[in-house]
């Protein structure tokens, strides 16, 4: 893939900042802050994924965080000591309560397992249109929700999957997230990239100059999994404890927020739609939980949170349909800033 | 013999109940493109507003909340028509399905601070969980009820979609909106009445929900709209006669895994018929009644 040298740049620049943030948390915050920050991370690699194939074929997609959940719960059986799972999956299927396996290694069964659950799901995604296709991935999440619930014996169904070995630091966050912005970025302005989201402008045109639509959606969304597998692995890694609750509607109602209030169809507008609702989502969660605020008691009002992610969703829509990004990556700021002050009208 | 008529009543019923939902779903899509996911809250609005008239007002006789639950919801679904969904008329498909997916969102979350989390009884109606003996069977009257409902419903709308001057100048907003304004006709009023309609359908689907469930929560009108869209997507996503056939399959298919899968498996019903779902559309993309999705290559 050629990339032109821009959008490195403008790659590098986002890495900069969130490396310096990165080293500053790791630094000096409070065990708190690390925490929201290293969550902040794993969100942010999994608006990336939703990115990379929402953003370029212009698809709806509900299911991603469902491959978040399988890599999350693979990595878990795999890696969790035998010690544990001989009690908390003492009916294993296959002997899995019988061996453990490193975790980096297990992270790379995950991602594996991840791309061939996606590639099954993608084989039949990349037949459809736009709106089927977008029930088809929210049919995928409900799919993988319900077996991670029913199917007792290798995840505990609804109950926490604990004892997860807590080996994700910092410095893996900063890593993987770095990995996803550069990703998503070279994706988008690839040769690819570009023709998908020409694809996703206009079908019948792009197919006429030989865009192979099916094959660049299928790439998107494979890719898409992959980020979405290394998101699950990192988050399951870094808190110890999962549950099929934590892969489902919450997260994905957030991860969409963030995406649609960046700006979908670029990847600086992920990485700021992240930062901002992350923000919002704090003092959202402070303020439901009922605290006094001058002098004031608030009650207690459970459901802000989600009120706030729908409310982005839908002042988004409504005045800003592209986000606040747009279709422009930071570079494109620059860029028209320079070509403005030479005094070139680029309107 | 016996059992098999009651799991096909059974079946119907339940069929009957998912082409209801899928027809509004798809009456509001074919005429102004937008893909309703708020579809599923305005059951939940109905709930909550016989729950509400029930508890405020003191009423006992259930057979007053019927006509509360089938209009609020027909009523609702017009106000959010006025407020969500008219600044976003004509825009992208995306950001009418996403407003429609936020307004979802705000609905569940405005019930959750107001109302709570914990699910409120609705009072039900004595004469629809009973039973009556046909021959050898026993049958809910819901279930009658239900087909029955369906069956007007659907008769009533082939009628006013064929027979009256709104319902062709909606079939036409189906196919080209610009040509249908040309004419004369008011956009606003042919998309005011698709969500009056897709409304009532959905409040007499609330009415049907809310007499198994017997109760109200805030997220209880995702699982029956899901359905809906699935059946929607199995009968061709768009088609007013898709929308019933795929709901009536997609209730055969339910009722059906529901006999023949062992308790051990039960819990698994809906991830099975998702997946059969996504093999079907791997063969037949376009779903039964759909046209082939478009990308651009020769047929």
């Amino acid at each position: 893939m050629k990339i032109e040298r821009r959008a490195l740049a403008g790659a590098a620049v986002l890495v900069l900042v969130i490396v310096a943030v990165g080293i500053l948390m790791g630094g000096f915050a409070s065990p708190y802050h690390q925490r929201l920050f290293f969550t902040f991370l794993v969100n942010l690699i999994a608006v990336l994924g939703l990115q990379v194939f929402m953003g370029n074929s212009d698809i709806t997609h509900f299911g991603h965080i469902g491959f978040m959940g399988i890599s999350a719960y693979v990595t878990a059986i795999l890696a969790t000591p035998v010690a544990i799972k001989g009690s908390a999956l003492a009916t294993a299927p296959f002997g899995l309560n019988t061996f453990a396996i490193a975790p980096l290694l297990a992270v790379l069964i995950a991602v594996l397992v991840t791309l061939a659950v996606a590639f099954l799901v993608g084989v039949m995604m990349v037949r459809q249109n736009g709106v089927p296709a977008t029930i088809a991935t929210l049919a995928f999440l409900v799919i993988v929700n319900v077996v991670a619930m029913n199917w007792v014996d290798l995840t505990r169904g609804p109950r926490a999957f604990y004892g997860i070995p807590v080996k994700a630091t910092i410095a893996w966050g900063l890593a993987s997230a770095s990995f996803a912005i550069l990703l998503a970025r070279a994706f988008r302005d690839s040769k690819w990239g570009l023709q998908l989201r020409a694809s996703s402008e206009d079908v019948a045109a792009a197919s006429a100059v030989g865009v192979r639509i099916r094959k660049l959606r299928f790439a998107a969304w494979m890719l898409s999994a992959f980020m979405m597998a290394i998101a699950g692995s990192l988050f399951t890694l870094f808190v110890g404890t999962i549950s099929p609750k934590s892969f489902y509607f919450d997260l994905t109602f957030l991860t969409l927020a963030m995406l649609i209030l960046g700006g979908m169809h670029s990847v600086t507008g992920a990485v700021v739609g992240c930062v901002i609702v992350t923000i919002g989502v704090e003092i959202m969660r402070f303020l439901e939980s009922g605290p006094v605020v001058a002098g004031l008691q608030l009650p207690e009002m459970f459901g802000l949170t989600g009120f706030f992610l729908g409310l982005i969703i839908v002042l988004s829509m409504t005045f800003r349909p592209s986000g606040l990004m747009g279709a422009d990556e930071i570079d494109d700021l620059w860029h028209r800033r320079r070509l403005r002050k030479a005094g070139i009208d680029i309107s | 013999m016996d059992y098999l008529l009651q799991q096909s009543m059974n079946a119907l019923s339940l069929g009957g109940e998912y082409a209801l939902l899928a027809l509004g779903l798809a009456i509001v899509f074919s005429v102004m493109g937008l893909v309703n996911f708020a579809h599923g809250d305005m059951i939940t609005f109905g709930g909550y507003a016989m729950f509400l008239v029930a508890a405020g007002l003191g009423i006992a006789n259930p057979a007053l909340l019927l006509p509360v639950g089938v209009l609020s919801v027909a009523l609702f679904a017009m106000f959010l028509e006025r407020v969500a969904f008219k600044p976003v008329r004509g825009a992208h498909p995306t950001t009418g399905m996403l407003t429609a997916f936020g307004v979802s969102i705000l609905i569940q979350n405005v019930a959750l601070i107001f109302v709570g989390t914990r699910a409120k009884s609705v009072p039900t109606m004595d004469f629809l969980v009973a039973n009556v003996t046909i021959g050898a069977i026993r049958v809910p009257v819901v279930q009658i009820l239900e087909t029955a409902v369906t069956v007007v419903a659907i008769a009533l709308l082939v009628v006013f979609l064929r027979r009256t001057t709104t319902g062709i100048a909606m079939r036409a907003a189906a196919k080209d909106v610009q040509t249908v304004r040309l004419m004369g006709v008011r956009a606003d009023r042919v998309v005011a009445t698709a969500f009056a309609i897709s409304g009532f359908l959905a409040g007499l689907a609330t009415i049907f929900v809310l007499a198994r469930r017997g109760a109200v929560d805030p997220f209880m009108g995702f699982t029956p709209v899901l359905k809906a869209f699935v059946a929607a997507v199995i009968g061709g996503f768009g088609s007013l006669p898709g929308a019933v056939i795929g709901g009536v399959v997609l209730g055969i298919a339910e009722v059906m895994l529901q006999v023949v899968l062992p308790e051990s498996m039960a819990g698994f019903r809906d991830a099975f018929i998702f997946t059969a779902v996504g093999v079907l559309l791997l063969v037949r993309p376009q779903g039964i009644l759909g046209q082939r999705p478009d990308f651009g290559e020769k047929s």
